[in-house]
């Protein structure tokens, strides 16, 4: 998609009418785009006038349930500005990484939280663009992932928190056989979802960008049938604090 | 009078109080009070459930992605930034997207057997007609009466028919680019009736 095309977007975006991928590509556009920023946020206003024209109360019963669930609901937190993140303390030691492998292997081997969030489709031509509003947002930091065994290849994951956005990068990866594709895990801090991307590596790479919400504390790959697994059946290739 | 109650209480936090009175009830449940989420429960359920009901359509289905929205409102609470829209704005699209996520996801699954892009009926979801007579309504019906026909059209189809513009287009047999335009045209133009500020 051409830079003149994304911004004709915005509507469509306002509305939810585009699709996952257009989605995952515009929200890694607009915030730095001040045109498209006053777009969505106008838009938004409009429809959130429109949609209260349409207001209809929800079954008493339904107020109860809430207020019940967001007791045991624990809430995210704030975002911290990039300023207060501190590169090096990612960086930090191996002993941590190994700890938190285990507890992601454990997590993922007897099978709590895989939830599937959400998915990305095929071939991402505007990979380059959308993982470069990614990679130019002050607070992203880049992960790469360590092996665990002998895999061969590399990934890097990289986060941006206030994008809601990640860039998964994979080279010299092998063919993961047929039928099969890798697939990244996200584990929170709850360890009660994870998030899933699969791809074949085709020409050995991985490139691309997807949606995450809340606040993974790691992330995991390891190789699963293609069409998906909702748990992990297979042992954690690569791994790394987020 | 609801306004000046929640000031009085705002007191501590006026300036938010100032720009939109339920910033000050979600920074107040950001901060884990749910006293003042069950206020903002309360002004903001009619809302959202209308938008996911229409949807949605299903009404057993809709009060599960309600229950839903809410919690991510709960959860996200703390990351609320006001600079990007106003609460109701901001719950809106959350819970639309909810709805929207919801619909295609059970769709996805019809797909792959039916193929029905092209056989689905068209749904136009009149909202000239059914807007409750309130009010916004009123406000509303007219903002929607100043869009050409097929700007509505392809506006309604979208947002409550919670088809992508690429399947309003195989709806109407018209060009994508040219619903992305009357999407767009009709976004401004009841954008500029509903005098929105950009």
């Amino acid at each position: 998609m051409s830079g003149t095309d994304i911004h004709q977007l915005a509507a469509a975006y306002a509305l939810d009418a585009v699709d996952y991928h257009e989605r995952a590509e515009f929200e890694a556009h607009y915030p730095t785009c001040a045109i498209c920023k006053a777009e969505v946020a106008g838009f938004r206003e409009t429809l959130s006038q429109v949609a209260a024209a349409t207001a209809v109360p929800p079954p008493s019963s339904l107020k109860a349930r809430v207020m019940a669930e967001i007791g045991e609901t624990r809430q995210l937190s704030p975002l911290l500005p990039a300023s207060v993140i501190d590169l090096a303390t990612h960086r930090q030691g191996r002993q941590r990484m190994v700890r938190m492998l285990t507890a992601a292997a454990v997590l993922v081997v007897i099978g709590i939280g895989a939830f599937v969030v959400g998915r990305q489709s095929g071939d991402d031509n505007g990979y380059a663009e959308a993982a470069d509003a990614i990679l130019g947002q002050p607070d992203t930091r880049i992960s790469p992932l360590e092996a665990t065994g002998a895999a061969e290849g590399r990934f890097q994951v990289a986060w941006s928190p206030s994008a809601n956005k990640i860039v998964v990068m994979g080279d010299d990866l092998p063919d993961p056989g047929p039928g099969k594709a890798y697939e990244l895990w996200l584990v929170d801090d709850a360890g009660s979802h994870a998030v899933r991307l699969l791809d074949k590596a085709d020409g050995r790479k991985v490139r691309r960008v997807l949606s995450v919400e809340g606040s993974p504390s790691q992330w995991a790959i390891t190789v699963e049938p293609e069409e998906g697994v909702e748990k992990a059946t297979t042992d954690i290739i690569f791994a790394a604090p987020a | 009078m609801r306004r000046n109650a929640l000031r009085r209480r705002a007191a501590d936090d006026r300036d938010a109080d100032q720009k939109d009175p339920l910033g000050t009830l979600l920074s107040r449940a950001g901060r884990g009070d749910q006293s003042a989420f069950e206020e903002l429960y309360d002004a903001l359920a009619p809302l959202l459930h209308g938008v996911v009901l229409k949807v949605v359509r299903d009404p057993a289905q809709s009060e599960e992605v309600m229950q839903e929205a809410f919690i991510e409102l709960w959860r996200l609470a703390p990351r609320y930034d006001d600079s990007r829209g106003s609460v109701r704005a901001w719950a809106a699209t959350l819970a639309h997207r909810r709805a929207i996520d919801r619909v295609r996801s059970e769709q996805s699954g019809r797909d792959r057997t039916e193929r029905e892009a092209q056989k689905r009926p068209i749904q136009t979801n009149d909202v000239a007609e059914q807007v409750v007579a309130n009010i916004d309504g009123t406000r509303v019906r007219k903002a929607l009466e100043r869009l050409t026909e097929m700007q509505r059209q392809a506006v309604e189809l979208a947002y409550f028919g919670g088809h992508s513009y690429r399947e309003v287009a195989l709806l109407l047999d018209v060009a994508e680019g040219t619903i992305k335009t009357r999407i767009r045209d009709g976004l401004i133009r009841l954008r500029d009736e509903l005098g929105v500020a950009t």
